[in-house]
């Protein structure tokens, strides 16, 4: 029990890290994925064409990759970020991506009857898509969304290459140290524990935006 | 007749997709008040016109007019542009429009759906909308539907709807595409009640249907297309009971 007690502390700290990572990524992704997606939509070619290769870049590299660039070469380039917003800035690039092409996929689903309708009741762009097909849509990405959430939350574990003390790293370190692989299973635990929360918020949303559904 | 008699002026409207004309040199004249039913067998381009009218689609040439005032114009060569976005603004608060499938908010309650767009559009206050919103759900019967989301009402329901929420911007025309073709037999005559209550009330209306009784009973003229043309109008009595062109005469005895 007191041995549970020692790994505790290090390992809640290293919670705090994840949540902030992921909550922070979470909140920034969800304007950013929906700006791209209407770019992705845009009636000027250009603009679609450089969220296309945008998108691209993205999902085409390794996360991984992605967040030692951000770590290691723009510091070379003269741009040195604090750790936590180098972890920032690679997470949020990646998962906008993601989240744009969820909510493109989303927007696309809509009825075009919905944007006729919104027509000739005088509603302009920026009021149809924001009265009428966003809520709409919102509905109808939360399953995918609910998936690269949980993702994401997994995927912060990749920051313990940056030498910050996230969960994992926590772990780890107590594992390498004691030759105890329980803090491990501890670990484990927090991040089913994360998930499991996430898993039920996004039910009930689901739920919430679903009710005019039969 | 004075211009702004006419509230929907259409002058020789040319409409192509491709190689593919479907509206060719059509005129259309709709007096305050009237109620012209436009039939015609499936592509005839009947619903392609009252699109242009609204511009859902553009014309490729000719020139509308609504309410006395020009909303597309030809610019001598063959080829039309509609107002500005902002200006067109004006011209779609002229025109309401009840689709086939409805198209009503699914994520709104029926109430909200009759109310969004004047609060949006018209810059009103949910008190100032109320009342004319709840007299149009009454006229339509639909008063307890208040709070109901559009999903939970048969389509007969849900296309009294549409017609509430269209009138709940005050139009001077009422534009219905095929409004009962999407309906169950048993619910179309719920929705062409409510319609013959509009046409009573002198209300304008340009009506495409398959509904020939109503066109029948309800209009006071009929226009027959076929094929991008306007094969034959007249007052119901003349294009019913005495059709002049064979084309007329064969879709008539197809459908009644």
């Amino acid at each position: 029990m007191n041995e549970l007690g020692h790994y505790i502390t290090p390992l809640l700290e290293g919670t705090g890290v994840t949540l902030e990572i992921f909550l922070l990524t979470f909140v920034l992704v969800l304007p950013l994925g929906l700006i791209a997606a209407l770019g992705r939509l845009s009636r000027f070619r250009i603009v679609r064409m450089v969220l296309e290769v945008y998108i691209w870049l993205m999902r085409g590299t390794p996360l991984m990759l992605q967040l030692l660039f951000v770590y290691f070469a723009l510091p070379l380039a003269g741009i040195k970020l604090p750790d936590i917003a180098a972890a920032l800035l690679a997470f949020t690039l990646n998962y906008t991506a993601y989240f744009a092409e969820i909510f493109r996929a989303g927007i696309q689903s809509i009825n075009k009857g919905q944007y006729e309708a919104a027509h000739m009741l005088g509603m302009t762009y920026p009021q149809t898509m924001w009265h009428i097909i966003i809520p709409q849509m919102v509905r109808r990405v939360l399953p995918p969304m609910s998936n690269e959430t949980i993702n994401l939350v997994k995927d912060t574990s990749l920051i313990y290459i940056l030498a910050m003390n996230d969960l994992l790293r926590a772990a780890r370190t107590i594992v390498q140290r004691e030759f105890d692989m329980t803090p491990f299973v501890v670990a484990a635990c927090f991040y089913l524990g994360m998930t499991f929360v996430l898993t039920w918020v996004f039910k009930r949303l689901e739920d919430h935006f679903g009710r005019y559904e039969l | 007749m004075a211009k702004k008699d006419y509230m929907v002026r259409m002058r020789n409207i040319r409409k192509s997709y491709g190689e593919n004309t479907v509206l060719k040199n059509i005129d259309l004249d709709v007096k305050k008040g009237e109620v012209l039913a436009i039939i015609g067998p499936s592509g005839s381009g009947k619903s392609t016109l009252l699109r242009c009218l609204n511009h859902l689609e553009s014309i490729d040439s000719g020139t509308i007019e609504v309410v006395g005032e020009t909303f597309a114009t030809d610019d001598g060569y063959g080829s039309a542009s509609y107002v500005s976005p902002k200006e067109e603004r004006k011209f779609l608060g002229y025109m309401g429009m009840v689709f086939q499938q409805f198209n009503l908010f699914p994520h709104m309650t029926v109430m909200e759906n009759l109310i969004k767009a004047p609060m949006l559009v018209q810059k009103k206050s949910r008190e100032e909308i109320l009342p004319l919103a709840q007299s149009l759900l009454e006229k339509v019967g639909l008063s307890d539907k208040a709070d109901s989301y559009p999903g939970r009402l048969s389509g007969g329901q849900q296309q009294r709807v549409a017609i509430a929420r269209a009138l709940c911007m005050q139009p001077e025309i009422m534009l219905f595409d095929e409004p009962t073709s999407a309906l169950d037999p048993e619910l179309t005559g719920e929705v062409l009640r409510t319609m013959r209550q509009l046409a009573e009330e002198h209300m304008t209306m340009l009506v495409v249907t398959h509904e020939m009784n109503f066109a029948r009973e309800v209009a006071n003229k009929v226009m027959f297309m076929a094929d991008g043309f306007v094969v034959e109008q007249g007052t119901p009595e003349e294009v019913f009971g005495n059709p002049q062109q064979e084309r007329t005469r064969s879709f008539l005895h197809n459908m009644l």
